[in-house]
């Protein structure tokens, strides 16, 4: 009935060697396809607009309070300058909407990708389960990076529009030149980039174990927020230090002269302590995960 | 069995003692089975028998829970990406990004093919946009494409590159007829260029008319495998008369020497030494009202008919009859 | 399968080294490092060597810690600790954070300059570097803690066990634990006070202040940072940025020693006692308490005996009645009349203090 086989008969493979697809051909068809997504373009888009909007807010505030006319123009008291618009801007989006972004990035990167299907196409072709991860991983930090720069260069111009080079003035009271201004807030951008990274790493494991974005996003942001709870609580002071988003308005330090290198530091460190757990989790879940 | 000892046959996928456990229920079990090298395999069964669990275990997107499984000569999932070069597939239905276009999204497929130099992308691609005539659609986004377009665009995928092995997890699904033949052809070009092709289906009319072997999965077990002539043929075909006069036509067809015997609600007639008009021009001569006739099942439609009537499996609905009769 | 399980290991490895670095960056640094092995010294070379010691320039940061069973206002609050720059020469910087703004206090070594990031204001203090501007801020004096701890010891010595118990790690650096007890005889809520001076340049590093039936400090000031070494110049001058606020004052204004009299006079301060059992006594100036039924506390509705009633307990004794506040390391007695006495005693003592 059935034609007989014999044995284990072995195909002779042209090359039994594993082939792989150029690593650098893989980001850039990642990055092409990442900053093609409408959601990327448009989150990045509307983040652009929040220093603006936080600019000329702090410009109606800080004349409202302290316009006497008898003083000439008003100093900026919070987010007036292109030194502290930026960092103040940075700062703020860190709180809520950078995570957000960080997190919707990751859900798509692989929850997503399961979701429509596209990401067996992407094993079958086949690109190894670890790489296709590491790519993952850096069409993410692409992402963040690019929100993160756009906020920054936005401020800094917008900075610059409302206030010129003047009133470059830290929390200390002394005044910065321009360069030293831009150098400290290329600081604050490598912090928050730190932090956001981490946020991202984690997300990218939790993606990676389901094939519903909208758990991810879930997950992450609730995290956060439970996070921010108990970080709030007197009776869990111990745990504040484990937690990701304990100092995360440590970023205004560079605003202080000589820059407060204190809680910047822990929390950097704590972030590349989160980033190694989460892309370690990441891994592990690849590796045994069902497509 | 084959009595004589037949030529060893190579064979392009092979699974062995395969079994997959999802949280404690079983999807296949016992699953043995044998790919030839230049056959065209139908992997036959009802919805939920297995089918496409086998596959995503054949091509290493599942981890077996236990067996082994060989794909072009290699251990899968271990070195796939020594075997999956040469491998195209869909999977589960076409899986792209609603926001490309439909060129967009072969190029990034084609992006992480390993047997494509970064220069002859573009080129596979239109030729694959060409092979599934949607180079006049290539530019639109996914999002607006039809049923049948996607399904094409998955085969593109398949494609993209000459490979040694083709799994195609239900090709026709949600094609009109049209659409069908055209996945038929593509089947059929495939098969001449010496192309290994493994297609899974629920119809038996398309395994019939594109496979040389089948392999029947029924509760996540092969159930049978072989050449599909072999199997199609095993039984005596017969014919099945529906009439009133179930006993005037016996007569009839005994004066001629056709061996025929008596149903309830007409007769049955071996057709081992005439053909079905014969019968019937015998029958109509004779003043028989003839009804209705149709050939009796052989082995293969015996079986599969069983499968699918049986409780557990949803008989399709969607071009159920075509080719038959 | 080989691929995999690497993978998986990998993983794990990545995960707990992930772990691990993690509990290290929480810990404090230095909390579980074996004290330090350095030579013997007696107390009273300890203390003589601190009194005679030198800031050195250095920068450093400061942090404060309270756990007084008292919510008091009025003391440094936040992560940020206050951070100090000086040349060793009287010129300084101070840098204390008021929740995400600053105030710096710049002493150029002529004159003082305070900024406000808050209001943007600065008050220049002509010549007031040389008037030794320090006493004038409590803050200041919690920054400051070689002359807190200095201060401490030289008093309590009188009535103090004095001990060096063993050595320790404060900012990374080696110190001596300068520890004194009250004497048997004294009656007073504190066990014992903890100084701890460095090795080398024998500054007080960190003061602590143990109250009876406590673990944890009830008062902890210290380095957190200690970093000697030559400090930028341009830390110790001041240029108010334009647009700015500036008041000037001229170190004149500041209270002087017969004006400070005045108010001493004024609030009938005295002190009953010696030592560790020191109490103060004086008298709030009337009014100021708005216990009066005329008024019934001030315009806003609040009623500062009302606070003190809520938070204290009556008391009852040969100087009337009034109300005792009680903290770890202290007790506060408000007697009707308007008369206070304050000191690191149980409430028996301050009502002896305000029968003298």
């Amino acid at each position: 009935m059935t034609t007989e086989v014999v044995g284990m008969t072995a195909l002779p493979v042209g090359a039994s060697r594993p082939r792989r697809a150029p690593l650098g051909r893989l980001l850039r068809s990642e990055l092409r396809w990442v900053f093609r997504r409408p959601r990327t373009l448009v989150g990045i888009g509307l983040l652009g607009l929040a220093p603006i909007v936080i600019g000329v807010a702090t410009l109606f505030v800080t004349s409202g309070v302290t316009g006497d006319p008898e003083q000439g123009p008003p100093i900026t008291a919070l987010g007036g300058s292109a030194l502290t618009l930026p960092v103040i801007s940075l700062s703020m989006l860190l709180l809520f909407l950078l995570p957000l972004v960080a997190s919707i990035a990751a859900a798509d990167a692989i929850a997503g990708e399961s979701a429509s299907g596209t990401l067996r196409g992407l094993l079958v072709a086949p690109v190894g389960r670890l790489r296709l991860l590491a790519v993952k991983m850096v069409g993410v930090m692409a992402v963040i990076t690019a929100a993160v720069l756009v906020i920054t260069v936005v401020a800094v111009v917008t900075g610059l529009i409302l206030h010129g080079t003047s009133g470059l003035v830290t929390l200390s009271g002394t005044t910065l030149s321009l360069g030293e201004s831009l150098g400290r807030v290329t600081v604050t951008v490598g912090w928050v980039l730190l932090q956001l990274w981490a946020v991202a790493a984690i997300a990218l494991a939790v993606s990676a174990c389901t094939e519903h974005p909208l758990v991810v996003l879930s997950t992450v942001i609730g995290g956060l927020i439970v996070i921010g709870i108990l970080g709030s609580l007197p009776v869990l002071d111990w745990l504040q230090p484990f937690l990701l988003s304990d100092n995360w308005t440590a970023g205004a330090d560079v605003l202080r002269d000589p820059v407060y290198t204190g809680d910047m530091g822990t929390s950097a460190l704590r972030a590349l302590c989160y980033l190694v757990i989460g892309y370690s989790l990441a891994v592990a879940r690849m590796a045994t995960k069902d497509s | 069995m084959a009595q004589a000892a037949p030529a060893p046959v190579a064979l392009a996928a092979r699974t062995r003692g395969l079994r997959k456990l999802y949280r404690g229920t079983v999807a296949v079990d016992h699953v043995d089975l044998d790919v030839p090298q230049g056959s065209v395999l139908g992997m036959l069964g009802p919805n939920g028998s297995g089918k496409t669990t086998t596959i995503r275990m054949l091509l290493g997107l599942t981890v077996p829970t236990a067996g082994t499984v060989e794909l072009l000569g290699v251990p899968m999932p271990e070195q796939a990406e020594v075997a999956l070069p040469e491998v195209g597939a869909l999977v589960e239905g076409p899986g792209f990004h609603s926001f490309l276009s439909g060129r967009d999204n072969l190029l990034r497929l084609a992006a992480a093919e390993p047997m494509l130099a970064g220069k002859a992308i573009p080129g596979a691609v239109e030729d694959a946009l060409a092979r599934v005539r949607l180079t006049d659609a290539a530019d639109r986004r996914f999002r607006g494409y039809s049923l049948g377009m996607k399904q094409r665009l998955g085969l593109a995928a398949a494609l993209l590159v000459p490979r040694r092995l083709v799994v195609l997890d239900e090709p026709t699904n949600g094609l009109d007829p049209a659409g069908t033949r055209e996945v038929r052809e593509v089947i059929g070009q495939l098969h001449a260029a010496g192309t290994t092709v493994l297609v899974s289906s629920h119809l038996l009319a398309e395994v019939e008319a594109t496979c040389t072997h089948v392999a029947v999965l029924h509760r996540g077990t092969v159930v049978a495998q072989g050449e599909l002539a072999t199997l199609l043929e095993a039984g005596s075909p017969a014919l099945v008369v529906s009439t009133p006069d179930g006993d005037k036509a016996v007569e009839a067809l005994r004066d001629k020497r056709i061996p025929a015997r008596s149903l309830p609600d007409g007769l049955q007639v071996d057709l081992t030494t005439t053909t079905a008009p014969e019968v019937v021009a015998i029958l109509v001569g004779a003043g028989v009202a003839v009804h209705e006739v149709r050939k009796q099942r052989t082995g293969l439609e015996e079986l599969f008919a069983r499968l699918t009537e049986s409780g557990d499996a949803q008989p399709d609905v969607d071009g159920q009859e075509e080719g038959w009769l | 399968m080989n691929t995999k399980r690497m993978a998986l290991s990998a993983a794990a490895a990545g995960t707990a080294a992930g772990v691990v670095g993690l509990v290290l960056v929480a810990l404090p640094a230095g909390a579980s490092a074996a004290p330090p092995n350095l030579p013997a010294i007696s107390p009273e070379a300890l203390v003589q060597s601190v009194l005679s010691a030198k800031v050195p320039a250095m920068s450093g940061s400061v942090s404060f810690d309270a756990d007084l069973g008292l919510p008091i206002p009025g003391l440094p609050s936040g992560d940020k600790p206050i951070r100090v720059f000086t040349d060793g020469t009287g010129k300084a910087k101070l840098l204390l954070p008021t929740g995400p703004a600053e105030k710096s206090i710049v002493e150029d070594g002529k004159d003082v300059w305070i900024w406000n990031s808050q209001d943007q204001t600065v008050t220049k203090i002509d010549g007031g570097a040389d008037k030794k501007f320090h006493g004038g801020m409590s803050e200041g004096m919690l920054a400051d803690p070689q002359n807190a701890a200095a201060t401490l010891v030289s008093e309590m010595r009188k009535d103090s066990n004095v001990t060096v118990d063993g050595t320790g790690w404060v900012a990374d650096r080696s110190v001596y634990e300068l520890v004194l007890t009250p004497k048997p005889t004294e009656r007073t809520l504190l066990r014992e006070v903890r100084v701890a001076v460095d090795s080398q340049l024998r500054v007080p590093l960190q003061l602590e202040v143990f109250a009876n039936g406590q673990s944890d400090p009830a008062v902890k000031v210290g380095f957190t940072e200690f970093a000697p070494g030559a400090q930028d110049p341009k830390l110790f001058t001041f240029t108010p940025p334009p647009g700015a606020k500036v008041t000037e004052r001229s170190g004149n204004d500041l209270p002087k020693p017969e004006e400070a009299k005045g108010l001493i006079d004024q609030l009938q301060l005295k002190v009953v006692g010696h030592g560790w059992d020191t109490v103060l006594v004086g008298k709030v100036p009337a009014g100021v308490l708005g216990a009066t039924p005329q008024n019934g506390g001030d315009k806003h509705g609040f009623d500062p005996m009302q606070l003190i009633k809520s938070m204290g307990t009556k008391v009852q004794g040969p100087f009337g009645s009034g109300v005792a506040i009680k903290a770890s390391v202290g007790t506060i007695l408000i007697a009707a009349d308007g008369r206070v006495a304050i000191g690191a005693v149980p409430q028996q003592v301050l009502v002896e203090a305000l029968g003298k």
